[in-house]
């Protein structure tokens, strides 16, 4: 693992995608620093970070784009499965990379918060608290960029579709606010849920016994709960997106708390999507 | 060391790789021959733990690669169909990093580096980025980089392609000295050159093996027809008449010759019987002159050409 990750960091500097990257990402956040905290004299830094998530949805599908579909356009995956090393040690050792290259960007931007503390009154626990939140923010958003990344061969289009998923995932909050909260759309929700998993089980198994059942049985659930407290359905299509809400958490960040629950949340997304990385690779040699 | 059974792989509907089986046993070199698109490197793609079968199993060195990929694949060098360079790196560091995700320990990583170079002669390049080098020495560096494990088997695809005819020459001799000590798998569809490097050669076409064995003893199993090739001067019908009294001719054609008043005939005949004296006297007695007469044998080409168009008709 540790060879894939010294390549691909090598790799990052060795084509202008890791300075991209960098330049990117230090220009517009110093542009905003300057901005809302020299020009106007605020001490307040720990906002700062909270203003420039959007940069993630610029600069991480640039950091993601090549991961793996740069591996399979140039056949160079052809070494890596043939090799004695693990898919899993491919895909981790390429996320650590990218999320290396994350990690020494925001280094620099520690110097903005020195700047503040220096002339003015830093909130140092708000402030720690905010970059832990903000980098554990970015690894969630690289692992959902490396995830489209092996779903591709071409890079732009990987860049292309990691940016929607990005700038969907920034917008989620927006979204909950519309999205109809009665009781009947909540089962209509609940009952698409039931038939997208049921109809994944079919195509995973080709069995129709699997899928048929995983039907009936989330059809039973789903009549239960109405039945016994049909207040769950109110609001459930609002709720499930705060549920996967990866912004909401950052609150908490922001104010000096380390809460373990968004912590652990933030670590486990990544696990998840680093999975189904792994799995879609793994699928792919038997297809 | 490789025993491959009942190997199918499918790509959809359709079957790249249809029930495939055969053994290669440890130390021989062993040339897949075919066609394009006839499965050669889907095969060798699954013998490497590359791609995954859609039925049969591989088992390397008694073991299946499924059950044990990492300690077989450590057995293995690859050179895919493409070399797969990243064409950032310099041929040193790619090497280098070769050398890492194969295990190789620290200490011998530099002397792997320099035995890799020197076997096929780009020690000159050693410092030069991948993206820079032409066709022919980048498929070096990819043959360089299938050694660096040390692995006891060497599945090479194509090795010689986008190779000048000197650099054709000195890789051929390569693999021959490679073959002392490793098992050697490669692919081809160029004839003379499995000729001249494998013992033995399995012929694929359409994702099936049509043939398998020695060469010279395939080209012996399917020549059970000798062919005699003669240019008269005369007329079909006079070359009809004039061959009549001659027995044990099997097949008779006979087409027109880009030489004026003449015909080219083609004669088989049982195997190991010769009949030119026969047709020499044959002719000179119904006056009709003969121009060129010469036998046929079957060559490398007619016999895959023989294979693979059969199994053609078949399907």
């Amino acid at each position: 693992m540790f060879a894939i990750f010294k390549r691909e960091l090598m790799g990052y500097y060795q084509t202008p995608i890791g300075y991209v990257f960098m330049g990117l990402f230090l220009l517009i956040s110093g542009f905003f620093f300057a901005y809302n905290h020299l020009f106007t004299g605020s001490a307040y830094y720990s906002s700062f970070l909270g203003s420039i998530f959007f940069i993630f949805i610029f600069a991480i599908p640039l950091l993601t784009m090549r991961s793996i579909s740069e591996e399979r356009r140039q056949k160079t995956d052809q070494l890596l499965l043939t090799s004695p090393v693990s898919i899993s040690d491919i895909v981790i050792g390429k996320f650590l990379a990218a999320s290396s290259v994350f990690f020494v960007t925001l280094l620099v931007t520690v110097l903005y918060a020195v700047v503040v503390g220096t002339y003015g009154d830093l909130a140092v626990a708000q402030t720690a608290g905010a970059y832990i939140g903000f980098f554990l923010l970015g690894l969630c958003f690289i692992a959902i960029g490396i995830l489209i990344s092996a779903l591709t061969e071409n890079q732009v289009t990987a860049a292309f579709f990691t940016f929607f998923s990005l700038l969907f995932v920034w917008l989620i909050n927006l979204v909950k606010q519309v999205v109809p909260a009665d009781n009947l759309s909540g089962i209509i929700f609940a009952a698409a849920l039931g038939v997208a998993l049921s109809a994944y089980l079919f195509f995973n198994t080709r069995s129709w016994i699997v899928g048929g059942i995983a039907v009936i049985v989330s059809a039973i659930i789903i009549v239960l709960l109405a039945l016994i407290d049909h207040t769950v359905y109110t609001g459930l299509i609002g709720n499930a997106l705060g549920w996967i809400s990866l912004l909401d958490r950052y609150n908490s960040f922001n104010l000096g708390i380390l809460k373990l629950d968004a912590v652990v949340f933030y670590l486990s997304f990544c696990a998840v999507f680093l999975f189904i990385t792994i799995r879609v690779i793994e699928k792919r040699r038997w297809t | 060391m490789i025993q491959v059974t009942q190997l199918s792989k499918r790509y959809g509907p359709h079957k790249a790789v249809d029930d495939v089986s055969f053994t290669i046993q440890k130390g021989e070199i062993v040339g897949f021959l075919g066609p394009n698109g006839a499965g050669k490197s889907t095969t060798m793609n699954i013998l490497t733990g590359y791609l995954s079968s859609s039925e049969g199993d591989v088992m390397i060195d008694g073991q299946n690669i499924l059950e044990n990929p990492q300690e077989i694949k450590a057995k293995i060098g690859y050179l895919p169909e493409n070399p797969p360079l990243y064409m950032e790196m310099t041929v040193q560091e790619y090497l280098k990093f070769v050398c890492e995700i194969k295990n190789v320990s620290r200490n011998e990583t530099a002397q792997r580096i320099e035995y890799g170079l020197e076997t096929v002669r780009i020690t000159d390049v050693r410092k030069r980025l991948l993206k820079n080098l032409s066709k022919g020495y980048k498929q070096r560096v990819g043959l360089a980089a299938s050694l660096m494990g040390n692995p006891e088997i060497l599945i090479l695809d194509e090795p010689t392609s986008g190779l000048d005819p000197k650099q054709i020459i000195e890789i051929r001799d390569l693999i021959r000295e490679l073959g002392k000590d490793h098992t050697v798998v490669l692919s081809s569809h160029i004839l003379h050159e499995v000729s001249e490097t494998c013992e033995r050669v399995l012929i694929m076409n359409l994702g099936k093996i049509v043939a398998d064995g020695a060469l010279d003893t395939l080209a012996r199993s399917l020549a059970d027809t000798s062919e005699l090739v003669v240019r008269a001067s005369g007329s079909k019908e006079e070359v009809e008449k004039a061959l009549g009294p001659v027995s044990g001719i099997k097949t008779l054609t006979i087409s027109d010759s880009p030489e004026p008043a003449a015909v080219d005939v083609l004669i088989g005949s049982e195997e190991n019987t010769d009949l030119r004296k026969d047709v020499f006297l044959a002719f000179s007695a119904a006056r009709v002159p003969i121009l060129q007469m010469r036998s046929k044998n079957m060559t490398l080409e007619e016999i895959f050409l023989h294979l693979t168009n059969a199994e053609k008709g078949v399907e």
